[in-house]
């Protein structure tokens, strides 16, 4: 198997100097940029396989990153961003990124989201026909849920936010993704709808709905469904 | 245009709406209305109470007299009535209704006898109908009992009707005003049974009028008075009801009255004619004064009578103008054209024969010029009514003395040098010399004097230049004739000069005012301070008004004493109570108005866009203020308005800026802090988990490499809080520097071996003169900020080496630290040394922290330096800083060694 190649955009000179030999000791091939232009030449000449990418950039912005590329490229992007930049975390998923690392950030925490990224990419896990998450079964061949023997009843809507989760297993799926996926592109905004249908699923399928493991909450984000390995 | 027309005519209008929505907000008023005492009204009001009460409804009793009526008194029981309050009149105690209780109260509905009562001295309010509308203003109901001999309007009627004059009276306004209006009617033959049975009550002193007053004929006339009353208000309702409901109606189309009146006894009487009229037509009605422009003095006499009948015109709800102008008749007609007026109502006075020969009276002159206008005359009530001479005051001694001293003067004066000349010259007209004379005594003494001069000189011509001479006798009979014609010329004449004096005086008194008005409001424009846009006023207040004045201002929700003259001047309980309610209410209060007229002051709102801006007491004494002083009062009030106003703005805006000031400061420092602390931080934790969990698969190099960024961000992590605790020490003014002697060459190689540490590779060149004196400051901070300037031209600098001089410049020390860079523009010279400047992006992306800088000039001028930018510094690039410290006085330092 080779290895897979990542290409880190920042322009922090000590952010790169860390992740190179951390990333390069994790597994993986590791290629620089520092800037969006130099960034978007490296995806088409060194072929990465994912990318990580600083939102904060000299010339451009990191979301003008996301949208030139998504127009030719499937590249796996995770963001580096900062907690107080959430609206710009935000709108760099709903641009096409697929996961975010907040700084500061350890090395474990960006290594998952790489893998989880990474994983997007290989096609037998595109529509897998059992999902396995906590004690919980999905088959999605015969829409059915379970824990154990126990078959458990969802509306039509609750599994499709379910099933929309779990094949993000692991990534974080923005609101406006799911809103958009399930109710339709006119309920971007309808916020209100997530919060009483997730509520409703996880009394269904968490063992302590006040404490839910299958569906976790990114504040101010979305939610994202643990993935089977972790 | 005329299809618009069409619409807006059918749609409902919009004025009307509004009158109907401004009083939903309001509570209601229902007046009982009857036509004699004994109808049956508080029966009929409490019949009515209790009925809503049985369903429930919140309704009290504030006041209701049963005067011993046991029919009456049954009704109450059962009604929740609140207890009066107990006030002292006329050394008694008496029991009245507490306005404040039924307040505090707050039932839906209130009822509340006799409308036309009269509260004791020291009430709130002299009359009850006024703490009836305060209920009203509250949101509480209130209903109420009315005789219609009360009705103001009504009052000149009832007592022709009756014989008896009525005193308590109400004004036509509130029953207008009233939303319900219920007749309690009773045939009169029935009411004086019941009188006869003595179920009438009666106070003892009205017995022997009674006989007088419920006669049938009487009774019967007061009765149709009322019934029309009813019938009229009810015929308003229809025409409102048809207005807002936007039915093409049959009303009629505007009809309007525009009533003359001046200082003249038959005034009154056309008022109230005009007020009768007017609510026959159905018509607004305005009431008009006319003041002659050249006619400034007017006696405060004249003054007075116009107010009160302007209050009673208001009372009756007309509108009330004064203007001023020489021409009676055209300044009517104008405001008659300009208010589209149908109708003009005046008086005519008793006028004698003469007086109808020698000139055309006012209504008949505006009769004549009127075109298209109705002119509306009303004459004196009886023949013998004619104006009797105004008795004049006896004469004021020292008012005189002064003119007659000036006539007798200046005819002495002529005489004598008309004697004089004629000692030498045969003068023929020696008359003209005394024509001169009373001129003379006419431009200085004014009118009394001229024609007392006229007639001294006609006197003394004849005495000592017509033969026989010394004699008052006339030999020829065409000196007869001449002396008429002199003493004729003379009195006009004088008459005239007098009249050019008095209007030079009112032209000076006008220019004078005006002139301090003028200063005041420069004055006032150029503060934009509350404080002394209230001090100005009041001293203008005192200057011009010569009362004593206070200015309170809104603080806390209550009034605060901004300024007061005479400065010790306090308030009462009454004062202030007053005060507030010109503030809440926006009207006038105190001395003089219809709310606690027991204050010393009266209490005017000063009136901003927004609301009362605060309020201006004026003490008023037994003399109420002249036309004049009300003038100045209003335009002193107007434009302290304003200012205050705009100080209010200013001082809001420069709150504003400097809260935005603040923002702008907290998210600079957050980004800063996001940035500068976030950075370094992700670094470390990057660089340590990464070695804890992937250490063992790196090379020794890389590890080694890892640690040494966790030590260098590390490092700069604690530059970065050291500078923002510096920072934060001059922010707080506890920056307290040494006063230490510094060598400045020592200090700056101390500053250029730690700058090297973290920037290795960079060339620093220093240049320090020999004979450099010592400085006086702090070597620590003076070390930081070498050291900070060091930082900041390697960051800025390019690749380029840095240099530090330092040299002597007179009696001052000159230290400049100099990089190669781009150089920043001369308009951001200044902007660097500000708090988080950075040059670069706006994101905040630049290297530096953007303190460094900021804390350099605040060091330096904490030690008594200065420090500035300079750029371009060599060559068209880089940038210079340049502190200047003064040198140690080398006295001191030899004295020491």
């Amino acid at each position: 198997m080779t290895l897979a190649r990542i290409l880190v955009v920042d322009d922090e000179p000590q952010i790169q100097r860390f992740l190179k030999p951390a990333l390069s000791a994790a597994g993986y091939d590791v290629v620089e940029a520092a800037t969006g232009a130099e960034a978007l030449k490296a995806v088409a000449t060194l072929a990465p396989d994912l990318m990580v990418l600083d939102l904060g950039l000299p010339d451009m912005d990191g979301k003008e990153v996301i949208t030139s590329l998504r127009g030719w490229s499937e590249l796996p992007i995770v963001i580096l961003s900062a907690r107080d930049r959430e609206s710009e975390k935000i709108a760099a998923l709903d641009l096409g990124a697929d996961d975010y690392v907040e700084k500061p950030f350890g090395i474990g925490e960006l290594t998952a989201r790489i893998r989880n990224a990474l994983r997007r990419r290989s096609p037998h896990e595109l529509q897998p026909p059992l999902i396995q998450a906590d004690g919980l079964t999905i088959d999605t061949v015969h829409r059915l849920v379970s824990r154990g023997d126990e078959a458990i009843h969802l509306t039509p809507k609750e599994y499709d936010l379910l099933t929309l989760l779990a094949r993000h297993a692991g990534r974080v799926v923005t609101h406006r993704t799911l809103l958009t996926s399930v109710w339709g592109p006119a309920h971007g905004e309808d916020l209100h709808y997530l919060r009483v249908f997730i509520g409703q699923l996880r009394q269904k399928i968490e063992r302590d709905p006040t404490q839910p493991t299958i569906v976790r909450t990114e504040p101010g984000v979305g939610y994202r469904m643990l993935a089977e390995h972790d | 245009m005329a299809e618009d027309d069409r619409d807006n005519k059918l749609r409902p209008d919009p004025d009307a709406l509004l009158a109907l929505a401004k009083k939903d907000r309001r509570g209601k008023l229902t007046v009982f209305l009857g036509a004699a005492p004994g109808v049956g009204k508080t029966y009929a009001m409490l019949s009515r109470a209790r009925r809503l009460k049985a369903d429930g409804v919140d309704i009290v009793v504030g006041v209701v007299e049963t005067h011993g009526r046991d029919e009456t008194a049954g009704l109450l029981s059962g009604l929740e009535v609140l207890p009066r309050a107990r006030v002292a009149h006329r050394g008694r105690m008496i029991e009245e209704f507490d306005l404040d209780a039924a307040l505090a109260r707050r039932p839906r509905i209130v009822l509340v006898d006799e409308l036309a009562h009269s509260n004791p001295d020291g009430s709130r309010h002299p009359k009850r109908y006024q703490d009836i509308e305060e209920l009203i203003d509250a949101g509480i109901d209130v209903w109420t009992a009315l005789n219609i001999q009360h009705l103001e309007s009504l009052a000149d009627l009832v007592a022709q009707i009756t014989g008896v004059t009525v005193r308590e009276r109400v004004p036509d306004t509130v029953l207008k005003r009233a939303d319900e209006v219920l007749l309690v009617d009773l045939p009169p033959s029935e009411l004086i049974e019941r009188l006869k049975e003595g179920k009438v009550y009666l106070p003892d002193n009205a017995s022997r009028a009674a006989d007088r007053f419920f006669r049938l004929g009487n009774l019967t006339a007061l009765r149709e008075l009322a019934l029309r009353r009813t019938a009229d208000r009810v015929d308003d309702q229809m025409v409102d009801y048809l207005k807002q409901n936007a039915i093409e109606g049959p009303w009629a189309a505007g009809e309007r009255l525009i009533v003359c009146v001046g200082p003249d006894a038959l005034s009154e009487k056309v008022v109230r004619v005009a007020s009768r009229l007017a609510s026959g037509l159905n018509a607004p009605w305005i009431v008009v004064s006319v003041e002659r422009a050249d006619r400034e003095v007017e006696t405060s006499e004249r003054l007075q009578r116009i107010d009160a009948l302007f209050r009673l015109a208001e009372e009756l709800g007309a509108d009330t103008r004064r203007i001023i102008g020489n021409d009676f008749v055209e300044e009517i007609l104008k405001l008659a054209r300009r208010e589209h007026a149908t109708q003009i109502v005046i008086g005519t006075k008793w006028r004698s024969g003469l007086a109808r020969l020698v000139s055309r009276s006012l209504p008949h002159a505006l009769a004549r010029r009127a075109a298209g206008l109705g002119v509306y005359m009303v004459t004196p009530e009886r023949a013998e009514e004619r104006p009797k001479r105004q008795r004049r005051s006896p004469l004021n001694l020292s008012a005189v003395r002064l003119p007659v001293a000036i006539a007798v003067a200046f005819v002495a004066a002529t005489s004598a040098i008309g004697k004089l000349i004629d000692l030498f010259i045969d003068l023929p007209n020696i008359s003209l010399l005394f024509l001169l004379g009373v001129l003379g005594a006419a431009v200085t003494g004014g009118y009394l004097s001229a024609f007392l001069a006229a007639l001294l000189s006609t006197i003394a011509y004849n005495f000592f230049f017509i033969d026989p001479l010394h004699t008052f006798t006339i030999a020829a009979p065409h000196e007869v004739f001449a002396l008429l014609v002199f003493l004729a010329v003379a009195i006009v004449a004088g008459g005239f000069a007098s009249r050019i004096r008095e209007q030079a005086e009112v032209a000076r008194i006008r220019a004078t005012a005006l002139q301090s008005l003028y200063d005041f409001s420069r004055k006032l424009s150029s503060t934009s301070k509350t404080d002394d846009a209230v001090w100005l006023a009041a001293s203008q207040l005192q200057a011009s008004l010569r009362r004593n004045v206070v200015l309170l201002l809104p603080e806390n929700a209550d009034l605060r004493m901004a300024v007061a003259w005479p400065p010790d001047t306090e308030l009462d309980v009454t004062d202030v109570t007053a005060a507030r309610w010109a503030q809440e209410k926006r009207e006038p209060a105190g001395h003089g108005t219809g709310t606690l007229p027991n204050s010393r002051f009266e209490f005017r709102p000063l009136l901003g866009p927004h609301g009362a801006l605060g309020v201006c007491g004026i003490e008023q004494t037994d003399e109420p203020l002249d036309i004049n002083a009300e003038r100045a009062l209003n335009a002193i009030l107007d434009q302290t308005a304003i200012a205050l106003d705009r100080a209010r703005l200013s001082e809001e805006s420069v709150l504003q800026a400097a809260r935005l000031e603040g923002e702008r400061y907290r998210e600079a420092l957050l980004s800063s802090i996001s940035h500068d602390l976030r950075t370094p931080l992700a670094t470390i934790t990057g660089a340590v988990t990464s070695l804890r969990q992937l250490g063992d698969r790196m090379s020794p190099e890389s590890r080694d490499d890892l640690l040494q960024s966790i030590e260098e961000e590390s490092g700069r992590m604690s530059r970065f809080v050291a500078n923002l605790l510096d920072m934060t020490r001059i922010e707080a003014g506890t920056l307290k520097p040494k006063r230490d002697w510094i060598d400045v060459a020592d200090a700056i190689h101390a500053a250029v071996e730690r700058t090297r540490k973290h920037a290795s590779g960079r060339t620093i060149e220093t240049g320090i003169a020999a004979d450099l004196p010592l400085i006086e400051g702090d070597s620590v901070l003076f070390g930081q900020v070498v050291f900070n300037l060091l930082d900041n031209a390697i960051k800025y600098g390019g690749s380029e080496p840095i240099n530090i001089y330092a040299r002597r410049d007179g009696q001052d020390v000159l230290i400049s630290v100099t990089d190669l860079g781009k150089g920043i523009p001369t308009e951001d010279l200044e902007r660097i040394f500000e708090k988080f400047y950075r040059r670069g992006k706006p994101d905040g992306r630049a290297p530096g922290t953007g303190l460094g800088l900021s804390i350099a000039r605040g060091f330096v001028e904490a030690m008594g330096g200065r420090i500035h930018a300079e750029s371009p510094a060599v060559r068209k690039k880089g940038t210079r800083i340049v502190m200047r410290f003064p040198a140690v006085d080398q006295e001191k330092v030899r004295k020491t060694s």
